[in-house]
């Protein structure tokens, strides 16, 4: 395992690590719509997410239809 | 108790609406606080508004518990900020594990007795650990003055 440095209060590290999911949650939904907009497909996205075209299709595809984001095909 | 039903039933569809205003995907303890403090004329949402924490005041010791957490692991959140994302209007929040225990903890504060309004947030700030608390240290609350105070309310 790398070396992680941790904050020595063990109730700072676990907040830590429930902000962190919360902000890579944020951060997933931003960086998708963004590369939707900018004409990215499914496929790459699930790509450079590393996960797979399934999930990210069906995590995300309602929002972004209701946002009018307008979608590739595939 | 049928009062009591209504008033819990009013406060989870406003702490559904805070989580979703959040972007969380889950309603956790932290919504229902708010909901409970957007309420000023309940006992509870008193209590909360005497200790200077209105609706606006919780709102905002939660973003800055959210901030400081990240920067224990040095991480500063403005830098990372992408921007809103659109939200989903279909996407119903479940209830996270904070607000379980919550509500579990109100139970118990009010077993024995007809459930109150004040049993719900004996709920909430009964939790030693987790965001609440975090961000009621932060907002200058002192958590066991806010449960003495609520149990007041309730003789």
């Amino acid at each position: 395992m790398p070396d992680v440095t941790v904050p020595r209060d063990p109730a700072d590290a676990l907040a830590a690590v429930a902000a962190l999911r919360r902000l890579a949650d944020q951060l997933e939904d931003a960086a998708v719509e963004q590369a939707m907009r900018a004409g990215w497909g499914w496929p790459q996205v699930a790509e450079a997410l590393g996960v797979t075209r399934q999930a990210v299709h069906k995590k995300h595809i309602k929002r972004l239809i209701a946002a009018g984001v307008e979608l590739r095909r595939r | 108790m049928a009062e009591f039903d209504r008033y819990l039933k009013t406060m989870l569809t406003r702490a559904e609406t805070e989580a979703r205003a959040d972007g969380s995907a889950t309603v956790e303890a932290q919504h229902l606080l708010l909901a409970v403090a957007a309420d000023p004329d309940s006992p509870p949402g008193r209590v909360l508004a005497e200790a200077g924490l209105d609706h606006a005041a919780i709102r905002a010791a939660l973003h800055r518990e959210f901030e400081a957490s990240l920067e224990t692991v040095g991480i500063s959140l403005p830098a990372l900020d992408a921007g809103p994302a659109s939200p989903d209007p279909d996407r119903t929040p479940r209830p996270g594990a904070s607000i379980q225990l919550a509500l579990e903890r109100g139970v118990k504060a009010g077993a024995g007795g007809d459930l109150r309004p004040a049993h719900l947030v004996l709920g909430i700030l009964q939790a030693e650990v987790g965001t609440v608390p975090r961000a009621l240290a932060l907002a200058g609350a002192d958590r066991g003055a806010l449960i003495a105070r609520v149990r007041e309310t309730l003789r």
